[in-house]
């Protein structure tokens, strides 16, 4: 029920969202592909939100060894990963119109597509694993290795020269730099991803859950829903 | 039981006596390397001008990609069962890193050193400020040496171990190839390079204590 709630709660804030950023004025100089910021910021927020908690989560796993802090790490690096793909598509399809390039040398841009194969990386590892402890231990490591390209990215357009514009609102002298309704609408952004993040966190942990209850099942060879059709070999013994 | 310090150079003279005797890092990784400087030029252009000014770079990128080789030899060397004896012999996991993570930082060393003669002998390069290349060098191994380490801890024993720890390493590896092609573009310049210094032994030194306190629960983890 509580899902269910979270899944409208994150429709509704995205529906208003979308609204915000289609009806404040364009952008004084970039006109309306500039709206693709109200996208593409909260993209890159959920991303760093993601992937801190996975470091979080990595290190409460290796204090505690309680299963459940490694499926909050693999679900938030999950959808950390589709959100750095989200975030890197659209600042490509804003660059084109901008820069007139989809794609160019800036340690922005470099930084967090190497992020985002960091990540994938971290997916990639987990495959090559079954048993949960095993799986949870290792991926737990190199999660909070991971999480040392977060603030490089962040402060790079501030350490480097870059074409990419510096933080407007996370800045080093903490005044953000936008217009009050751009400014709001931008933060109605970042609210509905936010609540989509948490609704789509709820339902991907409680898959992690499955899963494992499945490969526990698997393993100690109980029988479960769909094994006449998966494992149709599987010798069953019947108990009265 | 010996000392944490005695046991990590139990295993680095372990791991350099058996590079001596299969020389995989000089007879495999090495040519394999200098193979890839000779080829790029291939493909990005033959002209003098061009490969002085690009040689550094590539040096550096090659060392970084085919480095990681350096680091995952050990990898096919050790077995389960001989990595079970130490650990029931009572060697510390810490012990353990340190001295693989060292022997591979020597061999790195070695594999920057005959690569860099390739390098300026095939581009050119120039070789303005040299003597910063003394503390350069040996960061820039230490660096790749214990993030490789990790990583082949990480994977160890895992199936397609081979394809994983390059996809860990190289993203991870950005910080210490900025390092090294930035501190190389500064001494060109006349510029200072101690920040960039600075950058790789902060890595350096953030890989190893991230590499000594999670050597307990990647050993647990076999």
């Amino acid at each position: 029920m509580t899902r269910t709630y979270l899944q409208i709660a994150a429709i509704g804030t995205m529906v208003t969202a979308l609204a915000a950023g289609l009806l404040v004025p364009a952008d004084a100089v970039q006109g309306d592909v500039g709206r693709l910021m109200y996208v593409h910021v909260p993209g890159a927020w959920l991303a760093y939100l993601s992937f801190l908690v996975t470091l979080t989560a990595s290190v409460a796993f290796l204090f505690t060894r309680k299963l459940r802090w490694d499926r909050i790490a693999v679900s938030s690096a999950e959808i950390g990963v589709y959100f750095t793909g989200l975030t890197i598509a659209l600042g490509m399809i804003w660059a084109k119109p901008i820069w007139g390039v989809w794609w160019t040398w800036d340690a922005r841009l470099i930084l967090t597509a190497v992020m985002f194969f960091v990540y994938l990386g971290y997916l990639a590892l987990r495959k090559t694993m079954t048993d949960p402890i095993v799986r949870a231990k290792r991926s737990a490591v190199f999660g909070i290795l991971a999480a040392v390209q977060i603030p490089i990215v962040h402060f790079s357009v501030e350490w480097w020269r870059s074409l990419h514009q510096p933080a407007t609102i996370i800045r080093p002298d903490a005044s953000p730099q936008i217009d009050p309704p751009l400014f709001a609408a931008l933060m109605m952004g970042v609210a509905a991803f936010t609540v989509a993040y948490v609704a789509l966190m709820a339902v991907r942990i409680e898959l992690a859950r499955v899963d494992e209850a499945i490969d526990a099942a698997h393993n100690s060879n109980a029988v479960v829903a769909g094994d006449a059709v998966g494992r149709p070999n599987l010798k069953v013994e019947i108990h009265d | 039981m010996t000392s944490i310090p005695r046991q990590a150079i139990e295993i680095l003279r372990r791991d350099l006596r058996r590079e001596l005797r299969t020389g995989e890092v000089l007879w495999v990784t090495i040519p394999f390397g200098a193979i890839a400087l000779l080829l790029i030029p291939l493909a990005v252009g033959t002209d003098i001008p061009l490969l002085r000014s690009l040689g550094p770079g590539i040096y550096w990128v090659v060392v970084l990609l085919f480095g990681v080789l350096v680091a995952m030899r050990r990898s096919g060397a050790d077995n389960q069962a001989q990595r079970d004896f130490l650990a029931l012999s009572g060697l510390d996991p810490a012990a353990r890193f340190v001295g693989q993570a060292t022997a591979n930082a020597l061999l790195l060393l070695g594999f920057e050193l005959v690569l860099g003669v390739v390098s300026i002998a095939l581009y050119d390069s120039s070789l303005t400020g040299w003597p910063w290349l003394l503390l350069i060098l040996p960061i820039a191994a230490a660096g790749l040496a214990l993030l490789g380490t990790l990583a082949a801890h990480i994977v160890e024993s895992l199936g397609g171990a081979t394809a994983l720890v390059p996809l860990l390493v190289a993203p991870l590896s950005v910080p210490l190839l900025l390092g090294a092609t930035q501190s190389m573009e500064a001494l060109r310049l006349g510029r200072s390079i101690l920040g960039w210094l600075l950058v790789m032994l902060i890595v350096m030194l953030t890989l190893a204590i991230a590499g000594i306190l999670t050597a307990r629960p990647l050993q647990e983890a076999q």
